[in-house]
């Protein structure tokens, strides 16, 4: 979705429309900042090279190197060649870039809180703030607690949307939740974002709450999760339903009784 | 626009050993073919130095080696997904790429013509300062041309693999005299370092189908990487 918003994917069928118009636009695509997981920098150049080669093809005033990385406390890479960086720290300077960027005004993110440098992590809730407040629209897709509004997608389509987290996990209605408690609950979360089955995903500090459709194929997703993120795990176990779910389960199964 | 967009090349060439290696070597080779010339029975012929190893092997290769430097070693998408990213056209990315390295291999090509040229200057062959002229200027449109064919290659394959695909297609084709040879570059830099040319086209003509090649081999390949 975020690839398709930010130009680099070609819709099968129909048109993506930002800032009024296409994204392949050439006045459309200096506006967009798009980091993905795995960020791509011009690899011979120094890092404020990319700023500054950054800057000159957005059409913005240049802004000194060191101030634009200080706002993800990124700042000791400036003289380091991009080739030299790890996958975190490339993530970490496309999205300062990004987020300091005059010009840009969407802002595309994607899992903002996995492979980032543990510096700009610390950082990143408020730098998406700032960049939100001053006017752009920031776009995360994540499994962790950031955004103020919330789009469910399934299979591409629009299922609910909702104003925190919580919500999002009680839709849709008829699903089962587990909890999980976790020391690694962010990865694990980041892991459960991943895997099929799943619909929902919501962490808050240790704990992770997925919601999905089948109680065994939940339970076979989190295990997958739990494998590959590597996290442990102190405790898991199914969430009973609220008792409005209850009720609607109920006057549900009482319908099927009564109908011919 | 296009001027930033010609530092990733730019700096990928200077930065990077493959580009330096790929100029060191054949000059060495270059100067060595044409010193060697001068030790061997026959009188020294810059014209034989030129037609049998700058025109078919050196400009060839070093244009090869600078087109994949510029590129990273990518396709011609790949190499400019980085600066798009940024915000760039790809179309523009590529062309600036292309510029690049066409005006690399051009000055390269050139100077190791001219170079070849006045170091293996035999008595038969014109004025020395009209013949490095002649080869420079025949060097130069011949590596322009073979960087922008490389670079028309370069967006076949994943990792860009077809630039390997266009040296032997250029190899197979340009070696003979026939029409065939009109669609590469080796049998039109064949005709002007002197020697067969292809469907018996004068020096002029090769020339101009030369730059023509090299607007086509430019036009498609930025098409090629939208």
């Amino acid at each position: 979705l975020l690839s398709l918003v930010a130009g680099t994917t070609s819709p099968r069928s129909g048109r993506v429309r930002v800032l009024d118009g296409e994204p392949t636009e050439a006045r459309i695509r200096p506006q967009i900042g798009y980091v993905p997981l795995q960020a791509i920098l011009p690899d011979a150049m120094r890092v404020t090279e990319v700023l500054a080669t950054a800057s000159a093809i957005r059409r913005e005033p240049g802004q000194p190197p060191a101030d634009r990385l200080r706002a993800l406390g990124v700042e000791g890479l400036a003289s380091r060649l991009v080739s030299s960086l790890s996958r975190e720290e490339a993530r970490a300077v496309a999205l300062a870039e990004a987020a300091t960027s005059s010009r840009v005004r969407v802002l595309l993110v994607e899992e903002p809180f996995v492979s980032m440098d543990p510096r700009a992590a610390t950082r990143l809730r408020q730098v998406l703030q700032e960049k939100a407040l001053g006017g752009a629209a920031v776009v995360v897709a994540t499994a962790s607690e950031l955004a103020d509004d919330h789009t469910f997608l399934r299979d591409g389509a629009v299922m609910a949307q909702a104003t925190s987290w919580g919500a999002t996990a009680a839709l849709p209605p008829n699903g089962v939740r587990l909890h999980i408690f976790s020391s690694e609950a962010r990865a694990l979360a980041a892991a459960l974002a991943c895997e099929g089955g799943v619909e929902a995903v919501v962490r808050r500090d240790a704990s992770v709450l997925v919601r999905g459709r089948d109680a065994t194929e939940l339970a076979r997703a989190a295990a997958r999760a739990i494998v590959t993120s590597g996290a442990g795990v102190t405790e898991m176990g199914f969430d009973p339903p609220a008792p409005e779910e209850a009720r609607a389960a109920a006057a549900a199964l009482n319908g099927e009784g009564k109908a011919p | 626009v296009i001027a930033p967009l010609t530092r990733l090349p730019l700096l990928r060439m200077l930065r990077t050993s493959r580009a330096s290696f790929a100029l060191g070597g054949w000059l060495t080779s270059a100067v060595a073919f044409a010193v060697a010339s001068r030790w061997v029975g026959a009188p020294p012929s810059a014209d034989r130095i030129l037609l049998n190893a700058v025109g078919p092997i050196v400009l060839p290769l070093l244009a090869y080696a600078l087109a994949g430097a510029a590129l990273g070693g990518r396709s011609l998408a790949s190499s400019t997904a980085a600066v798009v990213a940024l915000g760039a056209q790809p179309a523009r990315a590529a062309l600036a790429t292309l510029g690049v390295v066409a005006m690399a291999c051009a000055a390269a090509g050139g100077l190791f013509s001219a170079l070849v040229a006045v170091t293996a200057h035999g008595a038969s062959d014109p004025p020395v300062a009209r013949d490095a002229f002649a080869s420079a200027y025949a060097g130069s449109l011949g590596g322009a041309a073979y960087a922008t064919w490389f670079a028309m290659g370069a967006t076949f394959g994943k990792r860009g693999g077809g630039r390997l695909v266009f040296l032997v297609v250029d190899w197979a084709v340009g070696a003979s005299n026939g029409a065939g040879a009109l669609l590469s570059p080796r049998g039109h830099v064949r005709n002007l370092f002197g020697g067969a040319p292809p469907v018996d086209l004068p020096e002029r003509a090769s020339a101009g189908l030369l730059v023509a090649l090299a607007l086509a081999c430019a036009l498609i390949a930025t098409r090629r990487a939208r």
